[in-house]
């Protein structure tokens, strides 16, 4: 049974191909198309599980999409009746691309890959649901779901119990949380669905000293849901998410580019605080009514490894799992695997271990790319190459790893990473000076050997997928200072040799020259492009930034040699 | 080889440092850094190196648009090698067709390649035509005989281009698909020209021979008063008669080729020749003498212009190509052909 799950038209456009209860494929469109976030049919991603999933297209038997169009186009035409005349100018936006691509999905099917079978059309929240659950470690669960918005859900809670799924309940829009959190982003000057990882990270500079204006904002019931007060929001009236109120509240919002202000980082803090405080009231509501100590959580609002902290410590959840896409991108593969096991009744088998269900390159195609490019390189047997690169880690060096199958999700993962020293204490200033040109304040994460995470970190699991924050240790904080944030908290990977074994054999080695078993692991990409995806990709990256090496699966690229000034 | 024929000895000339192309002025020459005009055209062109998608359900789509109202879906050119036995297996297979295979034999068709075809079409239950004819054979002779300048392989494929759309036509089928890689390729979603470009400029000296010598053959000899000109004369000639899209699956597919000669080898029995030319290809007997001559008079072969595309696209390295493009046969090959033309009047 192939199932090619899809999710596309907003943001984070992917398909998933799975393959008798197995993810064998999963990609961002984003990826291939070099567009970040991109919301197009995701035609190369598809492409890409068709093939890499040794199927033809003939051989998929059904097509899941990760929401219900229909459904979605009532809400957003009632809000647009109830915002009018606001709103005319996002209908007039809006409305083609509905009757265009949005409401005939099986149209474009049969045109883009000659797909005429059984379309499957999963709720939002329930792909979300799917997607954490069914891949998940654990036979019986509670999930919790929040983004922005599905089709009227913005938060879902219910239970699983080994193939299926039941919702308990829902909060409609426009009372969301997710929603909140990106309108104070667009205020505070970052970009919507792409820069709230940077209020996060923001927050941890400030004081939560506006926490009382946005707990009225955000009034949480006894019954573990909440209300928005719509009187500070304008989800759908006009180009701005926020009101004139909203702004008498907490002043002019921040042009992008200009300087951040002590006021921006107690904005952000009080958001991030409240956001928190809401979620680990809903958490333990949850737990009460479902009385099950195992929690799965699916949505964009999942992606704040800060708050999944605050859920895991705080929270009365014995574990929990997050799956690593999961925003919207993993609602291919939550659409795909809620057909299969749900609807399908067939039993569960699998558990997402890692991410890494994307595309790769042999050495064979890399060598004929390097020699294509004019690239100088040497190819070295997996053990002298770890030894080398963690060598010139420990020296400081930056460098491009590029290696296996993509990750899925907006983590890199240490396939798709660019790799630093920990125990610099300037590398998050030189990272950014060459490579990333990010804003001061964001922190770079750790990768830690999965077996000595507990001696850094305030762990007491694993965090496989980075979508925890857990606090450094103290002991260690002067030890690892390129990854500890200013809250002392670092936004932790772990990896074992099981999962990883090239990633996990150069922690290793950079541990024998160092005593460290921590390197710095951030995406592979500049600012504003999404993870490279192939070797040409790589080497763009490699070209245009400050990189020192370049490390394409057994080959390496030093920058002198190929790139003189 | 036999020890006893001497080696064919072809003077030394500079090759591209990028691709493998060889200096051959006025339409190749090298820079400072040894890369090539064509390369270098590729670059400014291609934005420096960006990627070219190839997508499968381009092709799927271009299946759609063109199904068939009678028994075949689609007419595939066969000439028992790894890229066209490849394209029939997967009409087949994996787009679960049902291909019309067509081969044609000018006289010089070698016995390898007409197994393989046998093969596959026994094992994949696919109807066949064998056009065997030997009207080429005067006008290869000719070319041989006068030392002529002329690609040997373009009139060949003008002939069978027109052979093949006649063919299309008679069965009325919408389709016609060869086993072209991305390199003999240029533009999707379909080649407008069946093969290669005479306008490039890795071809223009070889397309300016070839279209001297039909214009004054064809004129002077009744037999092929109405032979085509050029490629384009072909299609313009085909269009009014039936229209044909021609497209090759390999310009979509990613699968480089180790990966389809394993599934060929064992599931169609399909086998290397004992010798052709460029290694690891299937091409017919006539092909050692038009490479010969390609290398005598331009010193370079279309192979070249094939290879040094899919190096440029990194689906082949340098060195790889290189060695493919070694000559790998000597004079006594080429006698051996010759004796094929003893019957031809006129040669010598």
């Amino acid at each position: 049974m192939n199932i090619l799950g899809i999710s596309c038209h907003y943001h984070d456009a992917a398909a998933c191909l799975y393959k008798d209860g197995v993810p064998v494929v999963a990609v961002q469109e984003e990826r291939c198309t070099r567009r970040k976030n991109t919301s197009a049919f995701p035609i190369q991603a598809i492409n890409d599980c068709v093939q890499y999933g040794g199927i033809t297209f003939a051989d998929i038997d059904r097509v899941s999409f990760y929401e219900k169009p229909f459904l979605k186009f009532s809400r957003v035409i009632l809000d647009h009746v109830k915002a009018w005349p606001l709103s005319l100018p996002g209908f007039l936006t809006t409305m083609p691309h509905w009757l265009e691509d949005r409401l005939i999905l099986p149209l474009t099917l049969e045109k883009e890959i000659g797909f005429k079978g059984d379309v499957s059309f999963v709720k939002h929240h329930l792909s979300h649901a799917a997607s954490s659950f069914l891949v998940s470690p654990f036979d019986e669960a509670a999930i919790l779901t929040g983004d922005a918005v599905g089709e009227y859900a913005t938060m879902t809670y219910g239970c699983g119990q080994g193939s299926d799924i039941k919702i308990l309940r829902e909060i409609q829009y426009p009372h969301s949380l997710g929603l909140v959190y990106t309108a104070v982003t667009t205020y505070l000057g970052f970009a919507a669905h792409e820069g709230e990882g940077t209020t996060m990270a923001l927050a941890s500079c400030g004081k939560p000293r506006y926490l009382d204006k946005f707990r009225e904002m955000i009034k949480v019931k006894s019954d573990g849901s909440y209300v928005i007060d719509q009187r500070f929001f304008g989800f759908n009236k006009g180009d701005r998410m926020y009101t004139p109120r909203f702004l008498k509240a907490f002043g002019r919002a921040r042009k992008p580019g200009t300087t951040i202000e002590e006021r921006h980082c107690d904005i952000a803090a009080s958001l991030q605080k409240v956001t928190e405080e809401t979620l680990l009231t809903v958490v333990r509501h949850v737990h009460a009514e479902t009385g099950l100590d195992r929690l799965c959580l699916g949505g964009g609002l999942f992606l704040n490894c800060v708050a999944n902290s605050k859920i895991l410590e705080q929270g009365p959840f014995k574990e929990i799992f997050i799956q690593p896409a999961a925003g919207d991108s993993g609602g291919a593969l939550g659409a795909a695997a809620y057909v299969h096991h749900c609807v399908l009744k067939n039993p569960r088998t699998y558990v997402m271990r890692d991410a890494y269900l994307g595309t790769s390159y042999p050495d064979a195609r890399i060598r004929n790319i390097l020699l294509n490019h004019n690239m100088v390189f040497k190819e070295y047997d997996a053990e002298a190459l770890s030894k080398f690169v963690a060598q010139k880690i420990s020296e400081s060096k930056i460098i491009g790893w590029f290696q296996g199958r993509m990750e899925f999700g907006p983590r890199a993962l240490g396939n798709r990473s660019i790799l630093g020293n920990p125990c610099n204490p300037h590398m998050k200033e030189l990272l950014n000076d060459k490579v990333k040109h990010r804003e001061p304040f964001r922190p770079y994460a750790p990768v830690v050997l999965e077996e000595r995470a507990g001696e850094f970190f305030e762990l007491s699991g694993t965090s496989p997928f980075m979508l925890l924050a857990p606090k450094v240790r103290k002991d260690k904080k002067a030890v690892i200072p390129g990854v500890v944030h200013v809250d002392g908290t670092a936004r932790v990977q772990t990896v074992s040799r099981e999962t990883n074994q090239k990633l996990w054999q150069l922690i290793k080695d950079f541990e024998g020259i160092t005593g460290v078993p921590v390197i710095i692991n951030t995406s592979f990409n500049l600012r504003g492009e999404p993870v490279v995806c192939t070797p040409e990709d790589a080497i763009a990256c490699f070209k245009k930034s400050g990189m020192d090496y370049l490390v394409l699966g057994n080959f390496i690229l030093n920058k002198v040699e190929n790139f003189r000034p | 080889m036999d020890a006893s024929n001497p080696k064919i000895e072809l003077g030394p000339r500079a090759v591209c440092q990028r691709c493998v192309l060889p200096e051959s002025k006025p339409d190749i020459w090298l820079d400072g850094a040894g890369i090539c005009n064509i390369c270098r055209d590729f670059d400014k062109q291609n934005n420096g190196h960006e990627q070219v998608k190839f997508l499968e359900s381009d092709f799927i789509k271009i299946l759609n648009q063109n199904k068939s109202k009678g028994k075949y879906d689609c007419l595939i050119m066969c000439s028992g090698g790894k890229d066209s036995t490849a394209a029939l297996y997967y009409m087949k297979k994996r787009y679960k067709l049902n291909p019309l295979a067509f081969t044609f034999d000018h006289g010089f068709e070698t016995e390898d390649a007409l197994e393989n075809i046998r093969n596959a079409v026994d094992i994949l239950g696919v109807d066949f035509i064998l056009f065997k004819s030997d009207f080429m054979k005067e006008m290869f002779a000719q070319i041989v005989r006068t030392g002529s300048k002329a690609v040997l392989c373009h009139p060949c494929s003008i002939w069978y281009m027109g052979v093949t759309f006649d063919m299309a036509a008679r069965f009325d089928i919408p389709m016609i698909v060869a086993g072209w890689t991305k390199g003999q390729a240029t533009h999707q979603p379909l080649m407008s020209r069946c093969g290669c470009n005479a306008h490039q400029a890795e071809f223009v000296s070889m397309s300016k021979a070839t279209q001297a010598f039909l214009d004054q053959y064809t004129q002077e000899n009744p037999k092929y008063k109405d032979f085509p000109r050029s490629m384009e004369e072909v299609l313009t000639l085909a269009k009014k008669r039936h229209k044909a899209m021609v497209v090759s699956p390999h310009w979509f597919l990613p699968m480089d080729a180790g990966v389809y000669v394993e599934i060929l080898k064992k599931e169609l029995k399909w086998k290397f020749p004992r010798l052709s030319y460029p290694g690891l290809s299937t091409n017919c007997y006539l092909n050692f003498i038009s490479v010969h001559n390609s290398m005598k008079h331009f010193g370079y072969t279309h192979y070249h212009v094939e290879m040094s595309k899919m190096v440029r696209a990194s689906l082949l390295s340098r060195q790889e190509a290189l060695k493919l493009l070694e000559i790998n046969f000597d004079h006594g090959v080429l006698q051996h052909v010759m004796q094929k033309f003893d019957s031809v009047k006129g040669l010598k």
